[in-house]
């Protein structure tokens, strides 16, 4: 193993995500200063959390209390190996998922003198890179700060080392994982056929959402109580399987059983090493899997004059409609956005059935379930796809700069594209939400008049936000819209979110116990209208403003 | 009726300059390019031939100059000049989530083809290009020759009165560059006019009418071969010679020798 072809590869695969891209940069640039704040953010907390923990803990005079504590802090150390397992499992599926599965042999990576093993070890480093890592900081510069407090330096040290291990462990099942997968779509496409495209699309939605309930459970507050209590408790039963015996290892030194400790840490060593190989022998066997090619059609059927073109559309225009649909059927990391709204129904649901219960529905809670139903999902969905929906051009862009496409079409297919798919989530979240909740005529009505509104609005904000922040990189994954814009276009669709509902804030008050002078509901949902139809208004003539300059900047 | 090339300028350049911060792209540049010929433009990597190309079809706007197409000014109305131009860039990069036969289907209405002319014109390519069959299949799966077709096909679709190619024949298979080659000299007698860069000269010298080679921005030679030969004082060679000779690139032999030491 030549450990400098490692540290490169890792490079490679970090250095894009670190790129600051402006509108004319030539030269790579990147600020290191950012590469570190998120792990000198983490460490500092860690400390902060560690110092406030332990100076709590110092300060008891009650023995009971102080053992009660030392004994939770075990549970915990315990249980973190687990939790951190689960935590980068979760996280670095999410990151694979973005981006492609299956490495193209085209990448040059793939044709330099580098051994399986080099390229094996540097991607299961390169997923922990970011968030894992700087979750891994955090709670070790926290145990370690308590554990002097604790008096208990070697149960720190073996926590610590679990914790790197448990990481490792997860990323390195996530690359088997990913090889395996890759394996498995190419011959489940193979099979399928002409409802490839459909398989995928499905297949894709089913572990999106099995992902992202697997995370908010992680880390929702109660979730992680949850399961902090029962992988403590739980250990112990499920010995035999290889994942647990880190947790095992450290329980094991709390009871003061040393051989049992040096045993599962060195089964936990042992099984880490053959798990990579494992890796490296199905990245050998499969890196380089080309997949087979997807056949969606037989013959030549060309499109006809379409229901859009009834609607106004010309064919420039509704061939650009037609396609971005086709884009986020196809495209694995376009697939993405349908989760937000699919979560957006899920979890409300999940909790109100979970914490509720039962069949009568407790005062208020329709009040709350709807307004969320109804309100976000589509908000959500115009502001997510309105900033992507330029970047997710990628490479292939240079046809819009080439073809004869207006920046008044431009706007105009894409700002349809994005309300058009925001209708159809809000169509389905409402329908789930009005059937959930049950609510008085006019105030489903409301919301469903204030949810277009906001589409309407936060859709071309985000279009115009999308145009002037586009990110065309789409090495290692495609970016779509540069941070910042996505950062400040969150904030300012909040606002403007906000000033559009205003009318209805009175109600809202209402609700919570906070009874004031209020209008009538219709005449609330004309003046939110009136606020909406100038906030798109003034927008689309910017957002028409950034086009024009887009399509004249093409070769800068 | 065949229309032979004409005395009208199809593309005029004038004065026509773009830099990139301290780097000269094209360094004002005059260049006339008659209708209906197959125009050639030479020159090493980085003489400005691709920022010329993207110039032309109003991609770039230039920092000074004028740049007019078939009467229409590229910087005043780029989407007019856009219309009569069918372009095949260097980098290829299609939309790799569609079939060959969808692509083709978006580039027809982006150009507004009706259904039926649209219909068959694709048919008519697919089966010319070896195509049929494949059709059906993601552009994923293409190999960069099947990509380059369709590329190709996505140019002539709309029948441009203005090609403009860039390293048009790179990648394809012996048959489907011999039908290129042919195809543009027929486009030409009908009046298309074909601008195109290759660094492959035995294609440029066989195929072009006329040919420019620019260096550093700047145009160092324009005519037939029969002209070039004589400005490289090179009479009876090939357009490598000249080439070679005029581009200041040809102490090749030395290179050769030192790289073997």
């Amino acid at each position: 193993m030549n450990w400098k072809n490692v540290a490169r590869l890792i490079s490679i695969d970090t250095k894009a995500g670190r790129l600051i891209r402006g509108g004319r940069t030539r030269r790579y640039r990147e600020r290191r200063i950012f590469q570190y704040l998120l792990y000198g953010g983490a460490l500092v907390i860690g400390l902060a959390i560690g110092l406030a923990v332990g100076n709590f803990y110092g300060g008891l005079s009650n023995l009971d209390l102080k053992r009660t504590i030392h004994e939770s802090a075990g549970t915990l150390f315990i249980s973190l190996p687990m939790l951190i397992l689960f935590y980068n499992l979760v996280l670095t599926m999410m990151g694979q998922i973005q981006r492609a599965g299956v490495k193209s042999s085209t990448e040059p990576l793939y044709w330099l003198p580098i051994t399986w093993e080099e390229h094996t070890l540097a991607s299961t480093v390169a997923h922990l890179i970011g968030l894992p890592l700087a979750s891994i900081v955090l709670f070790s510069s926290a145990i370690a700060t308590f554990s002097i407090y604790l008096g208990d330096l070697p149960l720190a040290a073996l926590t610590i080392f679990a914790l790197l291990a448990s990481a490792f462990l997860a990323s390195t099942t996530t690359e088997i994982f990913r090889v395996l997968l890759s394996r498995l779509i190419g011959a489940i496409y193979k099979t399928s056929g002409k409802a490839a495209v459909w398989v995928r699309f499905v297949g894709t939605l089913l572990f999106l959402i099995a992902f992202y309930i697997i995370w908010f459970s992680l880390t929702s507050g109660a979730g992680a109580v949850i399961l902090i209590q029962a992988v403590a408790g739980a250990q112990n039963a499920v010995w035999f399987i290889p994942y647990v015996w880190l947790g095992m290892a450290l329980a094991s030194l709390i009871s003061g059983l040393l051989v049992q400790t040096a045993i599962f840490l060195l089964a936990s060593i042992l099984f880490i090493l053959a798990l990579f190989y494992l890796a490296v022998k199905l990245n050998t066997r499969f890196g380089l899997y080309e997949p087979p090619a997807i056949t969606v059609s037989k013959g030549v059927y060309v499109s006809k004059p379409s229901f859009l073109g009834r609607l106004g559309f010309s064919s420039l225009e509704a061939a650009v409609i037609r396609k971005d649909f086709k884009a986020f059927t196809r495209r694995r990391e376009l697939m993405y956005v349908f989760i937000t709204p699919i979560v957006f129904i899920l979890i409300p649901l999940m909790q109100y059935v979970g914490i509720w219960g039962g069949s009568t529905t407790p005062p208020g809670a329709s009040t709350f379930l709807l307004p969320w139903m109804l309100l976000a999902p589509g908000a959500f969905m115009a502001m997510t796809v309105g900033m992507m929906i330029i970047g997710e051009e990628g490479s292939s862009v240079w046809l819009f700069y080439a073809s004869p496409i207006t920046s008044r079409s431009l706007v105009k297919c894409k700002y349809a594209f994005i309300c058009i798919l925001s209708f159809m989530v809000l169509l389905i979240c409402g329908v789930i939400g009005i059937l959930v909740a049950s609510p008085p005529l006019d105030l489903a009505f409301a919301f469903l008049i204030e949810s277009m509104l906001l589409i309407f609005a936060l859709g071309i904000v985000s279009l115009r936000a999308g145009i002037r922040g586009a990110d065309f990189v789409e090495v290692p994954r495609p970016r779509m819209v540069r941070p910042l814009t996505s950062f400040l276009n969150t904030f300012l669709c909040f606002g403007l979110a906000i000033v559009i509902l205003s009318p209805l804030i009175p109600y809202a008050l209402e609700i919570i116990g906070m009874p004031i002078m209020r209008i009538d509901v219709y005449v609330a949902v004309s003046i939110s209208a009136v606020i909406a139809a100038i906030i798109a208004f003034a927008f689309y003539r910017m957002t028409l403003k950034s086009a024009e300059e887009f399509l004249s900047k093409a070769g800068s | 009726m065949l229309m032979a090339s004409t005395n009208e300028n199809a593309v005029e350049l004038q004065k026509v300059a773009k830099r990139y911060a301290d780097i000269v792209a094209v360094d004002y540049l005059d260049l006339n390019v008659k209708a209906g010929e197959v125009f050639g433009i030479l020159g090493p990597n980085g003489s400005g031939k691709s920022t010329t190309l993207k110039m032309i079809l109003g991609l770039i706007k230039p920092d000074s100059g004028s740049v007019k197409v078939l009467g229409v000014n590229a910087q005043e109305d780029p989407v007019a000049v856009k219309r009569l131009v069918g372009y095949v860039p260097e980098d290829l990069h299609l939309y790799e989530f569609l079939t060959g036969l969808e692509y083709l289907d978006f580039v027809g209405d982006i150009y507004g083809l009706v259904s039926s002319e649209k219909k068959t014109r694709i048919e008519e390519y697919l089966q010319a290009f070896d195509l049929e069959g494949r059709e059906g299949d993601m552009i994923n799966s293409y190999s960069q020759g099947m990509k380059q077709k369709i590329a190709l096909i996505s140019a002539f679709l709309h029948k441009p009165k203005l090609l403009i190619l860039d390293e048009p024949l790179a990648g394809l298979d012996p048959k489907s560059a011999r039908i290129v080659k042919d195809l543009l000299r027929e486009l030409a007698a009908h009046g298309v006019t074909t601008i195109m860069s290759t660094h492959i000269l035995e294609i440029a010298q066989a195929m072009c009418d006329h040919i420019a080679i620019m260096y550093e921005g700047r145009l160092l030679a324009l005519g037939n071969i029969e002209e070039l030969r004589q400005k490289a004082q090179l009479p009876g060679s090939n357009l490598e010679d000249i080439f070679l000779k005029l581009t200041g690139t040809g102490a090749v032999k030395e290179v050769v020798e030192a790289l073997l030491k």
